[in-house]
């Protein structure tokens, strides 16, 4: 058999799986903000965020991973699914869906993100040396929970007091009187 | 083992889309998904640079990306409320047809 | 202990808010006055604003703490967040007392308003001392929310729901840039406390960081440029100042942009110290575009509170100044940050004042634009002479407090040898001083008379106007004691950054 001019790198499982998760997270994500019916893009949002919690589970870091599917898929998408029915009518409107500054828009963007991109190699970003992870993943939960009550506890009390007022408001705001 | 480079283009990615979806679409609920999605790449930032980072034991990067999660939940609850609100009123959730305000 | 004691108006702040939500919830009671929950909304705040007087008193005075505190790891009370806290408090409570008719008399859910409004006030409060970006991200987004809500709150009044969507949409893309920026100063430096981010620049070179530091705190910048309404982000702000209910425009335009210029000022000068240079081009071109596009969309517009909308994002732009020409360690009378805290305070009760008088217009006739106001000096002299005081300050006048803030903000680019920039701020303030003198002229001299009524002021109203008419005199007469305060302020921040 012949050498091949190139060698062909072969990707690790690890990074196979990487590869599969970021392809089908990134094409879900564009179908969210191309697709002109509202509803197949709420779908494809929950398509994203469950290729994003997949994303977490190969940085090891599974508590986000599943606070991703509960609070994002089980709740975030099933709200905004409720306020795409709830406002139906507009679900298959047959204008445009996007407006008049779409194209700047898109340049835009594009612009965005080929400077990150370009940027993201030329960086000296704070790397360790060492990338194996010190104790398990059980440890881990328990220093998370550790820091959250002590490191951001002041934080923490100031979520769950915004947690409050964004429910009782949205509840006061969205609510039927008559 | 995956670069980080690998999922910060990733993340850059994403956030494009939702820098695009937020800013090009009209009507307010698809804004609103944009910018989950845009949350979700900054997540995927935060945990990156954590688990590549030299203090992975204080774990700011995660606990950050919680806190985001949760704000997020908060958001988009007033946000829809605002967007049932207007509708209830207006039949409309185009952001180009709200238009009261103008001058 | 010690550590609570510090935080003394925030715990004020908190459980005066929810004495006042648990009322509400257990009388659900739809057609009470609302003025029960409004004075303890004014009890709580005015509890709040002693405490931090107290701190402000402590740490200038006493000279407790040569250096800044950190308080529970996320916070860092300094003179800097000390001198603004008591302000913005006291600002809370001047809208309080001036604006619960309003409020009472145009919502069912008085008792939600006024916890949130209690409520909204703690999170500036933490904004302004957050030493981490966490602490930061989540103090800006309680404002952010809460005020998102607040902008709403009259839902069945078309014009306030659409205030309030418009400035959730905004607000949700700018919050989600900002923290993309954060993330990368995150990745770049490994650390989200200020300070430490200040200490690992230093320790690496920072040409070489810059890459990653400059986008990223142009992310950053949209973030709290949208809360202090800075060009290219304010096209919220006229929509949201003019369809929000008043009393919430009031604080939208005064308080929450101080927190974000502020924050901005915080965030640049701890840990962004080394790239002073290479940020000074971008913040200043943002400044100049800020003040010149507030202020020729301000010399189009027909109707008052429009136009003090969109001056009040000029206001912003000059405020910029003071960051753009920050001096740390020159031995410089005007280091920028003074001048910052100077105009912040001076502005804040000057454009209370002018909102308020625009206030009790729109109460009587129902409407705000330029006709409103023709002849006003013949139907209510106190009220006319008030607002030309507030309008004069606005302007920059002498013997006014927006005087000596434009004097330090000017100043300091000149000491920089910015002159472009200190002469951009100048002409913009001469446009300014145009449109509002042409109030001050229809309401002399306009001669249609649309309503021959005397305005009668409500007690409270009238109160707070005197409030603000002297606070802008003392500042303008008798400027030293700020002028000293702003500068060991300023002084402890840029030692701090350095």
């Amino acid at each position: 058999m012949p050498e091949l001019p190139v060698e062909i790198p072969i990707p690790t499982p690890h990074q196979a799986v990487f590869i599969m998760v970021a392809v089908a997270t990134s094409v879900a994500s564009l179908l969210v903000v191309t697709n002109r019916n509202l509803f197949y893009s709420a779908l494809c949002l929950v398509g994203a965020l469950f290729g994003v919690a997949g994303v977490y589970v190969l940085l090891e870091a599974e508590f986000l991973a599943i606070a991703q599917v509960l609070v994002y898929v089980g709740a975030i998408a099933t709200l905004i699914t409720f306020a795409i029915m709830l406002t139906r009518g507009i679900m298959f409107g047959t204008t445009s869906p996007n407006n008049r500054h779409m194209f700047a828009v898109m340049s835009m963007a594009l612009l965005v993100f080929l400077l990150v991109a370009g940027l993201v190699d030329r960086v000296p970003w704070a790397v360790a040396e060492d990338l194996t992870l010190s104790g398990d993943g059980k440890s881990l939960i328990v220093d998370l929970g550790w820091e959250f009550v002590t490191t951001y506890a002041l934080p923490l009390e100031l979520i769950g007091l915004l947690l409050l007022i964004a429910l009782v408001g949205a509840v006061m705001l969205a609510r039927d009187d008559e | 083992m995956v670069p980080l480079q690998a999922y910060l283009t990733l993340a850059a990615f994403i956030f494009s889309c939702g820098l695009y979806g937020a800013l090009a679409r009209r009507n307010a609920i698809a804004m609103l998904m944009a910018v989950e999605l845009m949350l979700n790449a900054v997540n995927i930032n935060l945990v990156a640079f954590w688990r590549y980072g030299p203090n992975r034991e204080d774990l700011a990067g995660q606990t950050f990306a919680i806190f985001v999660i949760a704000v997020a939940a908060a958001e988009v609850a007033v946000g829809l409320a605002l967007v049932i609100a207007i509708y209830r009123s207006r039949k409309t959730v185009y952001l180009d047809e709200i238009d009261l305000l103008q001058g | 202990m010690e550590q609570f004691s510090l935080l003394a108006p925030e715990i004020l702040l908190f459980t005066g808010g929810l004495v006042i939500f648990l009322i509400d919830v257990f009388a659900r009671d739809r057609t009470d006055s609302g003025r029960g929950y409004a004075t303890l909304a004014l009890f709580t705040l005015s509890a709040a604003f002693v405490a931090s007087l107290f701190q402000t008193y402590a740490f200038f005075e006493l000279e407790v703490a040569q250096k800044p505190v950190a308080v529970l790891n996320m916070l860092e009370i300094d003179l800097f967040a000390a001198l603004l806290k008591a302000p913005i408090i006291l600002v809370m409570i001047l809208i309080t007392m001036a604006g619960s008719t309003y409020m009472n008399k145009r919502t069912e859910r008085r008792g939600e308003f006024w916890s949130f409004f209690v409520w909204v006030t703690l999170a500036m409060s933490v904004a302004l001392s957050a030493s981490n970006l966490i602490m930061l991200y989540v103090a800006i987004e309680f404002l952010s929310i809460t005020s998102y809500l607040l902008a709403g709150f009259l839902r069945d009044n078309q014009r306030s729901a659409e205030a309030g969507l418009k400035y959730f949409l905004y607000g949700a893309v700018a919050s989600a840039a900002m923290l993309y920026g954060m993330t990368f100063v995150y990745g770049a430096t490994g650390t989200l406390d200020l300070k430490e981010i200040a200490a690992h620049i230093a320790a690496n070179d920072p040409s070489v960081l810059a890459p990653a530091l400059l986008p990223a705190t142009m992310f950053v910048m949209v973030g709290l440029g949208f809360k202090a309404t800075l060009a290219p982000f304010f096209q919220w702000a006229p929509d949201t100042y003019d369809g929000a209910p008043t009393p919430v425009t009031i604080y939208l335009s005064t308080a929450s942009k101080a927190i974000g210029l502020a924050v901005t000022a915080r965030v640049f000068v701890v840990s962004m110290n080394a790239l002073l240079v290479d940020w000074v081009p971008i913040m200043a071109g943002l400044s100049i575009l800020t003040m010149t596009m507030g202020n020729l969309m301000a010399l189009r517009q027909q109707d008052v509170k429009r136009m003090l909308a969109y001056s009040s994002v000029a206001h912003a732009g000059y405020l910029l100044i003071g960051i753009t020409a920050v001096a740390a360690g020159t031995e410089s009378f005007m280091d920028g940050i003074n001048g910052l805290l100077i105009y912040l305070i001076a502005y804040m009760f000057t454009n209370v004042g002018a909102f308020l008088v625009v206030m009790v217009l729109e109460e009587r006739a129902g409407r705000t634009d330029i006709g409103a106001f023709e002849g006003l000096y013949r139907r209510a002299p106190a009220l006319a002479v008030m607002l030309t005081v507030f309008l004069l300050s606005l302007a920059g006048i002498p013997a006014t407090a927006g005087f000596w803030g434009k004097f330090f903000v000017f100043g300091a680019a000149v000491q920089r040898q910015y002159f472009w920039l200190a002469g951009a701020g100048v002409v913009n303030a001469g446009i300014a001083a145009w449109y509002y003198v042409n109030v001050v002229r229809v309401m002399y001299f306009g001669e249609r008379e649309t309503d021959a009524e005397p305005v009668s002021v409500p007690i409270g109203m009238g109160a707070v106007l005197v409030v603000c008419t002297l606070v802008v005199f003392w500042i303008g007469l008798y400027p030293d004691p700020l002028i000293e305060w702003a500068t060991t302020a300023s002084e402890q921040l840029l030692s701090v950054g350095s």
